[in-house]
């Protein structure tokens, strides 16, 4: 089992864990999210396109009152990728025993994918 | 875009993210989360809680002569207790809910002015009374007893609203301490709302922390 690797770095990861942690349907505006992950926006920027481009996060244009406001949300696949990647780490970490149905072996760390930012 | 991958990269020297590093970090993200955007049920639990005990026992000991304080000056400080908790939970949900759209901003919202109207309708009741000279003891025993029913409705909606179960009972025991409150008559419920409404709702404060340690622990 692979880490989803659009998930898999530090920045990105604490974006979809700030997003999820919110009930379905929410959204954030790009400044709080900002406070919550402590990034800069030039960043956090980068990683929202990312994830964005995988189609786990939407960015809306919308108004708050007449200020112009970003917002930001997890999509419903990319909070399937995120649980899939929450079970994946637990399969990782606490491999179920041998002699059980499931092919989980522990795996080490070494057969995490490949960081996605070192593709061409 | 090409040149925003490479700057990306080069500013994650961290990318060695090994799985137990990865769920620390998220357990870490999840707690600040629920910290920094959540609304504390404790806090606003507490925050009123303390202005029913004091305001509510202040006014049935000014009404008792038990303090050298008449109902002039007691109902004053029990208005700024009031006035006090509504700030503070004004205050602490619109810091918790900044910049959070979608679902259930606008079901917090519709909530929100759920127990605007209500108190809009209080307040008419009352200036109406006013208008058909009501004794200034009416006048107590409607304002003692109709605002108190409201928090209490608007507390087990609430808990049905967002599956609170301790919401919903303290709500239930507000309006049962209202009507217990009611039974008793003027003077005595003012001390029946001091001790069972002010106490259980700063029972409910202590139910609702409890229960957010055991989530928070659960969460890991």
């Amino acid at each position: 089992m692979t880490l989803d690797p659009v998930i898999h770095t530090p920045a990105r990861l604490r974006i979809m864990t700030t997003l999820t942690a919110l009930p379905d349907g929410d959204r954030l505006t790009f400044p709080r999210l900002q406070s919550l992950l402590d990034a800069t926006a030039g960043n956090l920027s980068t990683h929202l396109r990312r994830l964005e481009d995988a189609g786990y996060v939407e960015t809306v244009k919308g108004h708050q009152g007449r200020v112009p406001s970003t917002q930001v949300g997890a999509t419903r696949a990319g909070r399937l990728a995120f649980e899939r990647y929450v079970t994946a780490l637990q399969a990782l970490l606490r491999p179920v025993p041998a002699g059980s149905a499931v092919s989980t072996a522990p795996l080490p760390p070494a057969t995490v994918a490949p960081i996605p930012s070192e593709d061409p | 875009m090409e040149r925003d991958e490479r700057s990306d990269s080069g500013a994650e020297a961290d990318l060695a993210l090994d799985p137990a590093a990865s769920e620390a970090l998220i357990a870490e993200q999840r707690a600040r989360v629920t910290a920094q955007t959540a609304v504390d049920a404790t806090f606003l639990f507490t925050a009123w809680g303390v202005a029913w005990l004091v305001g509510f026992g202040l006014l049935w000991a000014a009404e008792r002569e038990l303090i050298p304080l008449g109902r002039e000056a007691a109902l004053p400080v029990f208005f700024v207790l009031l006035v006090g908790a509504g700030v503070l939970t004004a205050v602490h949900i619109g810091r918790r809910t900044a910049g959070v759209l979608g679902t259930s901003a606008s079901q917090g919202a519709m909530y929100g002015w759920t127990w605007v109207a209500a108190f809009g309708g209080f307040a008419a009741l009352d200036a109406a009374l006013v208008r058909v000279d009501a004794s200034p003891t009416v006048l107590a025993v409607v304002g003692t007893v109709v605002p108190p029913l409201l928090v209490g409705a608007l507390y087990m909606a609430g808990g049905a609203i967002w599956s609170d179960r301790t919401q919903f009972v303290l709500g239930a025991w507000i309006c049962a301490v209202t009507v217990v409150a009611a039974v008793v008559g003027w003077p005595h419920m003012l001390v029946v709302m001091a001790l069972a409404g002010g106490g259980g709702m700063l029972t409910g404060a202590l139910v609702a922390r409890r229960e957010r340690r055991g989530d928070g622990r659960s969460a890991r």
